[in-house]
């Protein structure tokens, strides 16, 4: 019986002290995630304000964005944002990762400037491409006018300023969607591909039917974090065109903070956050179970 | 089907030299087997043949045709992996119609072809399936249907049964033999394993350090080894080598044994000289032959098996292996007496080259 006994104290033992070393980010995620978010559901049914004292105003917050016309916009803003910065990004980082996946020279150097991006101060990147972009003595203006054609206000015409936020974010991310496509391309056998040349398959097709279909899994992945990232947009936004001109960068993260931080509205704000993290959360569950169905 | 050449192939890696000046003919139909130890060139010397890695050096033919420098997938030949090399995300119908889908096959035809080699290696109920879903036997199956499917002048296989079990591995063996019965095939065929090119193989290559050691019938490499290196690999279990040394008149004193006398060999070896003698383990028995080997050895271990008696001993500090027909209930550290005809001593000159006997 004892020896019986004895892995049951062992494997009791080991879960108190899995606990112990798991409490203190527990603790943390606790404090700084779960409780925040928890107040900012219950914040959602209120009508809190400075201005006036708080009442419980029920589902009167998400009915009011359902008829918000300023919301359905920067939802809208928010949808093509993340359309255009997601699928661009994993296409020119699967392209640049299949590039720099090969013996060619000079191949870390690049893999190391495509990355840099990532790693700069998304402020200072932002304060950058403002000076890029700029109308007057920018210098992609610049490089229009010397090459003859029409220099344009980026991010003070309404058509113009999303799109080119959008190359910006492009230029950031795709690094990252490089590496995370590079990790893939390592996972895949060199035997599939000498197979499939022996097999009489030109480049292409192995690119298109053996390559991509191979980086599914990746591809998914990235998919899911890179809508997940843009949907939250701010950063960029608040430094380059404060939701302007006209609305036209104004996305729903930036009119959350304009709502909750400039007009005082912190109950509309957390409506406006709460359906936010229900789509994101949307978004992951899909996510995950349909990596759970491919893995199977 | 076609005939395989390789004239005076090289490859080297920088300074390594992987394969050195190898030439040899396949004939059309034949079943040829590289065998040698690991790192000695033959996986290399397959790929080579493939397309899938440059030659430095030669000429590769198949039939009429100088694909020296055609690219892999131009040259008529299909390749079985060691990894099987399976498209995970396709299934097994559309591993085995990948080669036809790029050969733009019509649809209809490439069903039927499909079929028929999917029925050659028992798939057919497999077909929807993806290879994650199969057992290792049958990721086989599939890597040679879809070489199968091609219908190529050579078909490579690189250790294609290293990564199955034991019984199955004999199983796939005579299955192979079989299909190459059947098909009427050029295959080139890689291994390791010296028991597999012997059951298989019409002609084996044995290769060392990147050079072709000889090259011959499985009974023409046991019975007539070109030279030291063959003598050892081929034969299981090794063969035992002695150190001697030449006394005059066909007569040898071996380290640990004495005087041994070879009357009959092609030529004459000078006095003095050092030599190896090789014995067969399973040459060797209790019936000691006069003129020939004899040698009093004592046991460290015994292994009865049955049909065969497996005694292991010591001789001039080097390992000696005796297969004795039948079960002997003998023990170890009990002395016995083992010897052999003349004629069944293999010598090998100072440079490892066989002395033939006359």
């Amino acid at each position: 019986m004892a020896f019986e006994q004895k892995p049951k104290e062992v494997s009791f033992q080991q879960n108190w002290s899995a606990y112990a070393f798991l409490a203190p980010a527990l603790v943390i995620l606790f404090m700084s995630l779960l409780l925040p978010a928890a107040a900012t559901l219950v914040m959602s049914f209120t009508d809190v304000s400075f201005l006036h004292p708080t009442n419980w105003v029920g589902f009167d917050n998400y009915i009011k964005l359902l008829a918000d016309e300023k919301f359905g916009q920067a939802v809208a803003n928010t949808i093509h944002y993340t359309l255009g910065v997601t699928f661009p990004t994993m296409a020119l980082g699967m392209l640049a990762a299949v590039a720099l996946n090969r013996k060619v020279p000079g191949r870390i150097a690049f893999r190391t400037i495509f990355y840099l991006p990532v790693l700069t101060s998304l402020i200072a990147a932002a304060v950058v491409w403002a000076y890029l972009y700029e109308p007057y003595a920018g210098p992609l203006n610049n490089a229009l006018a010397g090459l003859g054609l029409t220099p344009r206000p980026w991010l003070q015409d309404p058509s113009l300023a999303l799109n080119s936020l959008i190359v910006m974010a492009i230029w950031r991310d795709f690094g990252t969607a490089m590496i995370i496509y590079l990790a893939g391309l390592q996972d895949i056998p060199n035997d599939v591909y000498e197979a499939a040349r022996l097999d009489g398959a030109p480049p292409h097709k192995i690119f298109f039917r053996i390559t991509v279909p191979m980086l599914s899994s990746v591809t998914f992945y990235l998919l899911i974090i890179l809508i997940v990232q843009t949907f939250q947009v701010f950063g960029a936004i608040y430094v380059m065109t404060q939701g302007g001109p006209l609305g036209s960068t104004e996305t729903v993260v930036y009119q959350m903070y304009q709502t909750a931080f400039a007009h005082t509205e912190f109950g509309y704000g957390a409506a406006m956050s709460t359906v936010l993290f229900l789509t994101i959360l949307a978004f992951s569950l899909i996510g995950t179970r349909i990596m759970k169905r491919k893995d199977g | 089907m076609a005939r395989l050449e390789l004239a005076n192939v090289s490859k080297s890696y920088g300074a390594f030299d992987a394969i050195q000046n190898v030439s040899l003919a396949i004939e059309d139909g034949e079943f040829a087997v590289f065998v040698g130890p690991s790192g000695c060139g033959k996986s290399t010397l397959l790929r080579l043949i493939a397309g899938l890695d440059p030659i430095s050096d030669g000429a590769i033919r198949i039939g009429a045709d100088d694909v020296t420098r055609r690219p892999a997938g131009t040259r008529s030949v299909a390749m079985v992996f060691q990894s099987y090399a399976l498209y995970p995300h396709m299934t097994v119908f559309d591993n085995i119609a990948f080669p036809l889908q790029m050969e733009k096959r019509a649809k209809a035809d490439i069903r039927q072809q499909v079929e028929r080699a999917a029925n050659t290696v028992q798939l057919t109920t497999r077909l929807k399936d993806r290879p994650a879903k199969l057992s290792g036997g049958q990721r086989q199956r599939v890597a040679i249907a879809r070489a199968i499917v091609r219908k190529p002048d050579i078909f490579l296989m690189d250790e294609p049964l290293s990564n199955l079990d034991a019984a199955l591995r004999i199983e796939m063996r005579s299955e192979l033999t079989q299909l190459h019965k059947t098909l009427g095939a050029t295959m080139v065929y890689v291994t390791h394993d010296q028991l597999e090119a012997m059951t298989m193989a019409d002609r084996i290559v044995v290769l060392n350090g990147g050079k072709v050691e000889q090259v011959g019938t499985p009974m023409d490499l046991y019975h007539y080894p070109a030279n030291r290196f063959v003598g050892g690999f081929i034969g299981s279990p090794p063969m035992n080598m002695l150190a001697a040394r030449v006394l005059g008149n066909g007569a040898f004193d071996v380290a640990g044994v004495g005087q041994v006398v070879m009357p009959r060999l092609g030529r004459k070896l000078a006095e003095g000289v050092a030599v190896t003698l090789g014995i067969r383990p399973e040459h060797l028995g209790s019936d000691v032959a006069e003129g020939g080997f004899t040698a009093r050895i004592m046991p460290h271990n015994v292994e009865r098996l049955g049909a065969q008696t497996m005694v292991h001993a010591r001789i001039d500090d080097q390992n000696f292996t005796c297969v004795l027909s039948g079960d002997r209930p003998l023990t170890q550290g009990e002395a016995i007496t083992v010897g052999c005809k003349a004629d069944r001593i293999h010598v090998f000159d100072e440079s490892g080259l066989t002395v033939a006997k006359a």
